[in-house]
Order: C-alpha cells, then structure tokens, then sequence
C-alpha cells in the first residue's frame, strides 16, 4: 500500500468508505454492428477505460484503486449491436457497478453519435460475471 | 480544434494480438499515461475538454518503439511502455504498446509524424 493511499484509509471518514470484496477488473463491450477496424476499436476501448476509470473515482474510489494497484486488469468482450448496451446499464445500476459508455465523435469510420463501447467497473469480478459472463471474449 | 492536445497509443506491429487483446494493451496505455498526465494541468485539463483524443499508429518492433521512447524523453512527452504480464496470446514481458501524451499536437507530431495509422 502506498503512503496516499495508507493516508487515505486512517483519515477517510468510516461512513463513506467504498468497501472492495474481492478481485476487481474492467469490462470493456464492443458493439459489433459497427465493424470497427482494428485500431479504431483499440481507441474507442481506450476512451471507455480512461472514461471509467476517471469517472468512477468519485462513487467508487476503493474499487478504482484496488484495480490500479492490481495491474488494472480489463477484458474485452462483444455484442451483436448496441441494443445490449441499454439491458446491461440497467443491470449495472441496479448492482451499483459504475459504467461509461463511448459515443464516437465520428470524425473516421462511424457516424458521430454511434454507441462504441461500454464500459463496466472497476468492480468486484464476480458481479461483473453475473453481469457479463455470457458475452464472448473479443 | 484541430491544435488540441491528442494521445497516440503505438502498437508493434511484429506482435500478432488478437483485436480483443490489442485493444486492451492499448487501453492499458492510456490509462497509464492519463495517470501520469494529471500533474500537468492545463494541458491534461484541455485534452479532456475536447474530447480525450486518441489515435492508435503502427510501429515496426519493439526497437522502434524504443527509438520512439527516447524522442518522447527528449520532448519532455508524457509516455508509457507498456509490458504484458503474459497471462494470454503472449510471452511474458513481451513490450507492446507505447502510449504518448496528452501532448499538444505539434509535439507528437513531431515525434509520430512517419508512423501509419492502423
């Protein structure tokens, strides 16, 4: 544990702590539809990491800093078009597990606006299993 | 804003992934790299406002992406090397990606400016 995060642990208020239980990892889904060449794809998985990442720290900052600490492991994961996309933040809401999902600026391939990627966690794999164990690796 | 600041993350391409596995050591970057780019405010702060922009480009091996390296160091670029931990597809410790900036485009230009995109 580093000095910051040791600090942080005996001074954050016991109330407000957010309580990790196990391994974390990130999902990342990529909507298929959108035939997406293999770079493009690499950065819109890049922005839906970075996106949750940033955007989890607020809600989820344990879980955010036990994913960085344990080597931020992420995996990729596909569906057939973005239809799934709205069923799983349901889900993810509903299971407290943060999410961000990447809409495309659509200055190459796509047309701007397209859902590309949606990312779930950081947050315990096990729920995240629950959530998409189903998919298929990427 | 076409001088806004911009990431680039360089895969080899001597290294076979498969789409999935790319795009998570990319990511990986890029996550390292917006860590390490939040004590330099206003242009990290810039980069975000307009939209976190990336590009993934190709390099040759992992002497490229070395040589790359150094023209970062020299240009003061936020960078990171990343190294697979080997669980899946590759050897441990084999280097794959290199991720560059934030960093205002004339910059990475300079340093990516002959690489191809993917």
């Amino acid at each position: 544990m580093g000095l910051r995060s040791w600090l942080h642990r005996i001074t954050a208020p016991s109330g407000g702590v957010d309580r990790v239980r196990g391994p974390v990892k990130l999902v990342c889904v990529v909507n298929q539809s959108l035939k997406m060449g293999k770079g493009k794809m690499a950065a819109q998985v890049g922005h839906a990491s970075v996106g949750a990442f940033l955007g989890a720290g607020p809600t989820h900052a344990g879980h955010v800093e036990a994913w960085l600490a344990t080597g931020q492991k992420k995996i990729c994961v596909k569906v057939p078009d973005e239809a799934a996309f709205d069923r799983l933040m349901t889900e993810a809401k509903a299971l407290n597990v943060p999410f961000h999902l990447v809409r495309d600026a659509g200055h190459t391939q796509i047309p701007a606006g397209s859902k590309t990627v949606l990312a779930l966690g950081p947050f315990e794999s096990e729920t995240l299993d629950r959530l998409t164990g189903e998919l298929k690796l990427l | 804003m076409d001088d806004a600041p911009s990431m680039a993350l360089i895969v080899r391409r001597d290294v076979v992934m498969s789409a999935g596995k790319m795009a998570v050591q990319c990511a990986h970057a890029a996550v390292t790299c917006t860590r390490r780019a939040r004590q330099h405010g206003r242009l990290y702060d810039r980069w975000l406002e307009s939209g976190a922009r990336k590009v993934c480009l190709a390099a040759e091996d992992e002497a490229h992406l070395n040589e790359l390296l150094a023209l970062a160091e020299a240009h003061q670029v936020v960078h990171a090397l990343i190294t697979d931990a080997g669980r899946t597809e590759l050897p441990p410790g084999t280097v794959t990606v290199l991720g560059l900036g934030p960093a205002p485009r004339r910059a990475l230009d300079a340093i990516t400016g002959s690489l191809a995109s993917w």
